[in-house]
């Protein structure tokens, strides 16, 4: 038996296997149909009915149930995600495990096509070590990201001191994880 | 749970891991069988034991049947719901299943299970056991079985590894209009 203790290990590790076994493409239709379409019905029903009140009702437990060091934060039109201790990304860390390029794209992979039709797109970062910040606007709202502090005060993960990595990601207004676009 | 106390490869800071978890289990598994067919399924399997296991394998072939004892109690531990008794004798080490943990935590949510989901602990765990000149067979499965570990066990047959055929039907793969 495979145990869901260690899943984010066989996870990021069947993230490679499908790259060898089909390239990329199968990697985003595997975090597409089988994640988001499949497995996240759960989070799929509650933000395609309720929108905001849906992430809050989704997130609220699901990070607590994976322990997760994080702060969201609701403003009239967004909803905002810091994460400072992703307790996936952490695990992997911690055991030395790296098989897949960018385990950190897989979130985007089903929450992208997921906000996509429930009509959202995301402004996100990631630094590869643990941190990142997601905030999540209707499509038809043009705002742009909050600058750092703006919306999450204190717990804004990009005011930490270890935020800044060599290789953060960036995206705007996304729906996809190849939307990417790294920062100079 | 830290590396210290438990002869499981991988620890995490929290001592049980995440239930919800098990719905990426029946999806990729599922996703795989379409994608790549039952032979694709199987390998995944195999190649998991093999390679993202191999730490196990290692412990196994070093310290053998207690080893393998040791590994599923710490596993089974750290499963939430799982009911497990392990056995260990002479010439096997016995995993009484009462409650799957998977199984029950995907039907209590009314979970579409494919059919030959029980057959990944014998794949996974035959492919870890190998290296370390054991064998694993499992029988029953669809939310309790038997499993063997041991060193001369007769071939598994895929038949006495239960169908998890689901009595429910409400979650065939999601469609949108874009």
């Amino acid at each position: 038996m495979i145990g869901c203790y260690d899943f984010c290990g066989h996870y990021e590790w069947t993230f490679e296997w499908l790259r060898e076994q089909g390239g990329h493409d199968l990697v985003l239709d595997y975090w597409e149909n089988a994640i988001y379409r499949q497995s996240q019905t759960h989070a799929t029903a509650l933000i395609l009915q309720k929108g905001f009140d849906g992430m809050r009702e989704y997130w609220g437990h699901t990070l607590e149930h994976e322990a997760a060091g994080y702060a969201a934060t609701e403003a009239p039109g967004v909803y905002r995600i810091d994460m400072h201790q992703c307790p996936s990304k952490g695990f992997l860390i911690r055991n030395g495990l790296v098989q897949f390029h960018d385990y950190c794209d897989h979130c985007m992979g089903w929450i992208g096509p997921l906000m996509r039709d429930a009509g959202f797109v995301i402004d996100h970062e990631h630094n590869h070590a643990g941190q990142c910040w997601w905030e999540i606007r209707s499509t038809s709202d043009q705002s742009a990201a909050s600058s750092t502090g703006e919306l999450a005060g204190d717990a804004d993960v990009r005011l930490r001191p270890d935020w800044q990595t060599p290789a953060i990601d960036h995206y705007n207004r996304a729906i996809h994880p190849d939307d990417k676009r790294p920062l100079p | 749970m830290n590396s210290e106390s438990t002869s499981l490869p991988y620890t995490d800071t929290k001592p049980v891991g995440a239930s919800d978890f098990y719905f990426a289990f029946n999806a990729t598994f599922r996703f795989i069988e379409q994608r790549i067919g039952t032979e694709g399924l199987r390998r995944y399997w195999r190649d998991l034991g093999t390679r993202y296991y191999a730490p196990v394998a290692e412990r196994w072939k070093a310290s053998s049947l207690s080893a393998v004892a040791a590994h599923w109690r710490d596993f089974f531990k750290a499963e939430p719901g799982a009911e497990v008794e392990v056995e260990q004798t002479e010439s096997e080490v016995v995993l009484h299943v009462r409650t799957c943990p998977i199984i029950k935590h995907l039907r209590d949510n009314k979970r579409d299970i494919m059919s030959v989901f029980c057959q990944h602990c014998y794949f996974v765990s035959e492919a870890i056991a190998a290296p370390a000149g054991l064998c694993a067979r499992v029988s029953g499965g669809n939310g309790s079985c038997t499993q063997r570990f041991g060193a001369a066990l007769p071939p598994q047959d895929l038949e006495v590894i239960a169908s998890c055929a689901s009595h429910v039907s409400t979650s065939s793969p999601l469609t949108f209009e874009s």
